[in-house]
């Protein structure tokens, strides 16, 4: 490589430190088994509840496909498995995914050579939320194709509100954003913790406080302020209000906690 | 120019103070050995020089800018403590990642050439989990040569290395310095290594940087001393102390400071019956003149 014997210092754009970095992220995640790992798991799931519960005989969790997908109104308290249990979960696995993932950077020291060079906190924080929003995006695909062959295989209906559906998913890809920015943000927090990044991304993944929120104050619309409560919101009855709704509450905590994060590596040791 | 500039640098952990109003000046071009006992602070400050730690306060300036400077960053490599690599990953894999993030152009041939300086090239495709703690170290060199660094910062590179790593390690320096007039900071133990290549040095104590010295000052000030072996050692040292005033027995020799004039000795000692067997003519290299600095502070 051609080496400048002179001092020049030219300041890399930003859109170059972000390529620099993104190109990081990608490259480690593709040459990872754990990507590949997660999204199959994100796809056996749903099709072994469909086919499980199907398979009984007796009660099914579903009466039909694309409730594996989204429950059919939003429903913040939870009645029964069959209305919890959908395409949510994939953040629940994401929230693991993500944890480590990034916890990775901190356990093998690999950070140091991140910050060293001209990367600076917020192309972190940028680069992980993209790339986690990235990967789970795509297990929201490999969950759909899973929960559908499980859905075929049980024999369950498959009629619905196409648009509405479309929307639901949509929906749900579009929330990736602003729970890989919650995950990012709760891993660099707990980066010294690594036990403690996955326990907190698993607990609030599943949605727990604002199902516990919903116990106190209802089925309150309120609730879509929240990542989990918006990631309810799109289900089989969305119409296009509600893909508004996710794009805006997913786009808003995306910005609250990038910069928050940011925030905290700046003022903070790395390690 | 100063390659890097600290005025007033400051860093407390839970109240004790790692790195204590230290100063430091680094020359453009320098290979600048950084010492001290362990727990004086060196790592700290290098890590502070590399943004991984927030100061307390203090000012880091390198090459006139400030430290935080995305342009000058992009051209600074480091080695500090350990490689921070990803085990799972390959040699191959791990170097990669840093250039993409360098935004290196020709990655491949970058990677290739590292691996070549640090006679790694065989093993780009092993895990970095199964490599040996001084093939780690290489690799973290290779990682900090990557792209064209103007400033590396190693923090104990040779730890860990054999007598061929040494002798590479050295080369590469004064390669890198001479050729790309990149700066060196450099921090070891390995005092007499350190002393085959430093330009200039920086004694830190106790998180404060107690001197700072070129290599030619510490020419000057060392000492020199003739170093000798004869029959009878109890009688010439009693003999050699009456004529000379700084005379001391150490290592099995017979040490007389600030003098060189060996004929003139061996001459003297013949004289008055002390047949000289051995006599050497010697200057104390970096490692006494860093150990009675430190004696000296103490008392
Ligand atoms: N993260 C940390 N938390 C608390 N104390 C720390 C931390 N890092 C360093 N210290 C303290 O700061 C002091 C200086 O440590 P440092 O690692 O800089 O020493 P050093 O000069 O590199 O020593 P060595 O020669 O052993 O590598 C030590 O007393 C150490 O205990
Ligand atoms: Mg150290």
């Amino acid at each position: 490589m051609a080496q400048t014997h002179e001092l020049k210092f030219e300041n890399p754009s930003f859109a170059k430190r972000i390529k620099g970095m993104l190109g990081v992220d990608f490259y480690r995640l593709f040459h990872t088994p754990m990507y590949y790992i997660f999204l199959a798991i994100a796809a056996i799931i749903p099709a072994m509840i469909v086919s499980m519960t199907g398979a009984d005989g007796g009660q099914t969790m579903y009466t039909n496909v694309w409730n594996i997908v989204a429950a059919d109104s939003p429903r913040y308290i939870v009645h029964n498995i069959g209305e919890y249990a959908n395409m949510n979960m994939v953040f629940i696995f994401g929230g693991i995914m993500v944890s480590i993932f990034i916890g990775h950077d901190y356990r093998s020291g690999y950070v140091k050579q991140l910050f060293t060079t001209h990367a600076k906190k917020r192309d972190y924080m940028i680069s992980k939320s993209l790339v986690s929003a990235f990967s789970m995006a795509c297990m929201c695909v490999t969950y759909l194709i899973g929960g559908v062959v499980g859905g075929m295989i049980s024999g369950l209906s498959f009629e619905v509100n196409i648009s509405s559906l479309l929307i639901a998913i949509l929906g749900k890809v579009v929330m990736s954003l602003g729970w890989a920015s919650l995950y990012t943000f709760l891993n660099v927090i707990f980066r010294r913790y690594f036990g403690i990044s996955v326990a907190a991304s698993f607990f609030i993944g599943t949605g727990i406080p604002i199902i516990g929120a919903a116990a106190i104050i209802g089925n309150n619309s309120l609730l879509n302020v929240f990542l989990y409560g918006s990631s309810v919101y799109a289900c089989l009855s969305s119409n296009i209000v509600t893909m508004l709704v996710c794009a805006v509450v997913s786009v808003a905590w995306t910005v609250i906690y990038n910069l928050l994060g940011s925030l905290v590596l700046s003022r903070c040791d790395v390690y | 120019m100063n390659a890097i500039e600290i005025r007033g640098l400051s860093k407390s952990f839970r109240g004790l103070y790692a790195v204590d109003n230290l100063n430091m000046t680094v020359p453009v071009g320098a290979i600048y050995g950084f010492i001290g006992e362990n727990g004086s602070g060196k790592s700290t400050t290098e890590k502070l020089i590399c943004g991984h730690l927030v100061p307390d306060k203090g000012s880091i300036k390198l090459f006139d800018r400030p430290y935080t400077d995305a342009g000058v960053r992009v051209r600074v490599g480091a080695l500090i403590e350990n490689t921070g690599c990803f085990p799972n990953s390959s040699v191959w894999d791990n170097l990669m990642m840093q250039a993409i993030n360098l935004g290196l152009s020709d990655r491949a041939g970058e990677i290739d050439r590292v691996l070549r300086i640090v006679r790694m090239e065989d093993n780009a495709k092993l895990k970095f989990k199964k490599c040996s703690l001084g093939m780690k170290q290489r690799i973290g060199i290779a990682m900090a040569l990557l792209g064209d660094p103007a400033l590396l910062i190693l923090d104990e590179p040779i730890n860990g290395l054999d007598a061929d790593g040494m002798r590479m390690m050295r080369e590469i320096l004064v390669d890198i310095t001479q050729q790309y007039g990149c700066t060196v900071l450099i921090s070891s133990h390995i005092l007499g290594e350190l002393e085959k290549i430093a330009t200039h040095y920086g004694i830190i104590r106790q998180g404060k940087m107690i001197q700072e010295l070129s290599a030619k000052d510490l020419e000057g000030r060392a000492k020199v001393f003739t170093s000798l072996k004869t029959q009878n050692m109890q009688g010439a040292f009693g003999f050699l102390r009456q004529k000379f005033p700084d005379v001391r027995a150490e290592d099995g020799y017979i040490r007389i400071y600030d003098v060189d004039d060996t004929e003139g000795i061996v001459g003297l000692l013949m004289q008055n019956n002390f047949p000289v067997r051995e006599i050497k003519k010697n200057k104390i290299g970096l490692e006494e003149y860093y150990i009675e600095l430190m004696s000296k502070k103490e008392a």
